[in-house]
């Protein structure tokens, strides 16, 4: 019975029911909704959403929080693109994704310094960043978007893991881009879980005086973490720029609270410590749902913004409340 | 005509006084007028093209005319620059107004000072001799939905795009063509809403996704901001619909160009901003010498040969319909 409530508390099943019933909500309201296309394509919506929402838990984890990702992932998503188009256009596009994931952890270690070298509070630092970047980006780099994006990227967005035909002669594919959404969290999942550095984040998140005192060395740990993000941000803005076929420059800047609006959801505390990646998916996948269901269900685009927020304060608001009550039923 | 002539002997006035206060202008032959041409913001693709017209202009005509335009897209900052050009002693203003009312008061100062004013996209402005628009915004929607019912064979569902609920250019296409497409195709029969993409390509491309996944059976889009057909492109291409389906809109080859290629967009509509850069030029000079300007008249250039006149304002036909065999003329 305890087990029951516990489990019915936990923000990962909360968000599982709610994914199921949106999906039941919209199957009803259109039959097709529930077909492998439509799953096809929150699959590869979810790809650069879900990278970049890794990395957020991540910092969240280690009791920091990056509102800067976004612009670090614009940034190193269009110089790679300029880059190539300019220099190098026959670079095959791992090497274009390892070029903007150098520029991603290059910035990245620019908060890191700011944060684990100076000691600054991680919100003011990334607030900071996230204008200079894009600002920079926009004056000095460039503010036109570019089209005619290398053929190797182009490519890579036309790899696919799956294809298939619908009844009615159109395809539905899933492109190998996914397969990096599951490499980063395989990845991330074994850092966190499997080796000391993971234990180091959860628990600098936990208590930084008590981590001190054991004896992590919390510096080196948070330089790593948001070096780590920024890595992350420039995999999902390349892979963005690929799948999008163009590099524009105003692209993924303010999708950041969305980003963060999934980690939370999937019940990653923003005081840190806590935050699994089962929930983070979940949150992604809740978040890309409400997204691109409109249409079927019929929602004006204003309306989303405010089942998000109502999803949110419904999502990490429940059971906190629980969480309250169970505390004082015990005191 | 005897306002025209007043300002007329005003502008000779203002020019004879910037050649004896020996402006650093180029030394020109006496008839040669200085016409600066003042653009929304400087370096963009879409004004680099205007610029290419307004030189050809100023290299057939030996006139002075020359081509400015502010580093941001801020209406002050175009303020200060058109008040610059009063300053220069400039004899006539060709305007693209990042917003009409903003360069009220200067351009009612420049007409004060006998300066010719042209506006261009500015059919509501007020201070200005003429404003010449590319088209009827109706009419240019129609004629992406003529080529769209055309390539559909006059029959099946069709869904619109608008780069934004509010544009009032974008909903005067999608009204034209609605209109256009109730009048001659009944076969035809639009499902969903008018879909908002908010100029972003990335949401052109998630609402195409939606239409069809909701509306299987639609067979035709029309696109209203100039990214919204690459949105609609790359979904089309992903589901292997290109032969299948027809898309049209609004756009540039430098933005569509890649699905042109694929098929996945068959065609796109837009004006050419160096022929409209020659046409307000021209049209500067016209007035300058006082000519009349009257309904029907060929202003000798493409899309202009036949204008319509109401009030002030001007509209040729001067769309641009490129598909992939074409779009290599238009490198821009």
């Amino acid at each position: 019975m305890t087990r029951w409530r516990e489990a019915l508390g936990r923000n990962e099943t909360l968000v599982a029911l709610v994914i199921l019933a949106f999906v039941v909500a919209a199957t009803l309201s259109d039959p097709r909704f529930f077909s492998i296309p439509t799953m096809m394509d929150l699959a590869r919506a979810s790809i650069v959403l879900g990278i970049l929402a890794v990395g957020v838990m991540v910092v969240l984890v280690s009791g920091g929080i990056d509102v800067s990702f976004t612009a670090i992932a614009a940034f190193a998503m269009y110089c790679t693109t300029l880059l190539l188009v300019t220099y190098m256009p026959d670079l095959p596009w791992y090497g274009a994704f390892a070029v903007s994931m150098a520029i991603g952890a290059t910035l990245g270690a620019i908060n890191g310094i700011l944060i684990a070298g100076f000691g600054l509070p991680t919100l003011i630092v990334t607030l900071g960043t996230l204008a200079i970047f894009r600002g920079f980006l926009l004056t000095f780099v460039g503010s036109r978007l570019i089209s005619n994006i290398p053929s190797e990227m182009r490519d890579f967005s036309r790899m696919m893991i799956v294809r298939g035909t619908n009844a009615d002669g159109s395809f539905y594919s899933l492109p190998w881009a996914f397969a990096f959404l599951v490499g980063v969290v395989i990845v991330t999942w074994v850092i966190l879980y499997k080796t000391m550095l993971g234990r180091a984040i959860f628990a600098i998140g936990g208590s930084v005086e008590s981590a001190r005192r054991v004896g992590i060395a919390v510096r080196r740990t948070q330089f790593f973490v948001y070096v780590y993000v920024g890595a992350l941000a420039g995999l999902a803005g390349i892979i963005h720029a690929s799948m999008a076929r163009v590099a524009n420059p105003f692209d993924l800047v303010g999708l950041e609270l969305s980003v963060i609006a999934a980690v939370v959801l999937g019940g990653a505390r923003l005081i840190g410590g806590y935050g699994t990646l089962t929930g983070t998916l979940l949150g992604v996948a809740l978040i890309v749902l409400v997204r691109n269901s409109l249409v079927v269900l019929g929602i004006p685009a204003t309306w989303q913004m405010v089942v998000i927020g109502v999803l949110i304060l419904i999502g990490t608001g429940l059971p906190a409340w629980q969480a309250k009550r169970a505390a004082s039923r015990a005191a | 005509m005897q306002t025209k002539n007043t300002r007329h002997r005003a502008v000779l006035g203002a020019s004879a006084l910037a050649l004896a206060v020996g402006m650093a202008m180029p030394v020109a032959a006496q008839d040669s007028k200085t016409i600066a041409t003042v653009v929304k913001i400087a370096g963009i693709q879409w004004f680099n093209r205007m610029e290419e017209g307004v030189q050809q202009f100023a290299a057939e005509t030996g006139h002075n005319a020359f081509q400015v335009g502010p580093a941001q897209a801020d209406p002050q900052q175009q303020v200060a620059l058109i008040e610059d050009m009063i300053a220069r002693g400039v004899d006539a203003l060709a305007v693209v107004p990042m917003s009409p009312e903003a360069l009220e008061p200067v351009l009612g100062r420049a007409m004060a000072a006998g300066i010719t004013v042209i506006t261009h996209e500015a059919a509501s402005q007020e201070n200005m001799h003429f404003d010449i628009e590319a088209f009827a915004n109706e009419d240019f929607g129609a004629n992406l939905m003529e080529q769209l019912a055309q390539c559909m064979g006059g029959e099946g569902e069709y869904a619109v795009f608008v780069g934004s609920l509010g544009s009032q250019t974008h909903m005067e296409w999608i009204d034209g063509a609605i209109a256009h497409q109730e009048a001659n195709y009944p076969n035809m029969t639009l499902v969903g809403d008018r879909n908002e993409t908010f100029d972003d390509q990335q949401n052109a491309y998630a609402r195409a996704q939606e239409v069809l996944r909701a509306f299987p059976n639609v067979r035709g889009f029309q696109g209203s901001a100039s990214t919204d057909v690459a949105g609609i492109g790359l979904a089309i291409e992903e589901r292997g619909l290109e032969d299948r389906t027809c898309v049209f809109g609004t756009s540039l080859p430098s933005i569509a160009g890649q699905f042109l290629e694929t098929g996945a967009v068959d065609g796109i509509g837009f004006w050419d901003p160096a022929v409209a850069g020659i046409a307000m030029n021209r049209l500067a000079v016209m007035v300058m010498n006082g000519e009349e300007i009257y309904d029907g008249m060929d202003l000798g250039l493409p899309g202009y040969e036949s204008i319509r006149l109401d009030g002030r304002v001007i509209y040729g036909q001067a769309w641009v319909n490129v598909t992939r065999e074409n779009m290599a003329d238009y490198p821009f």
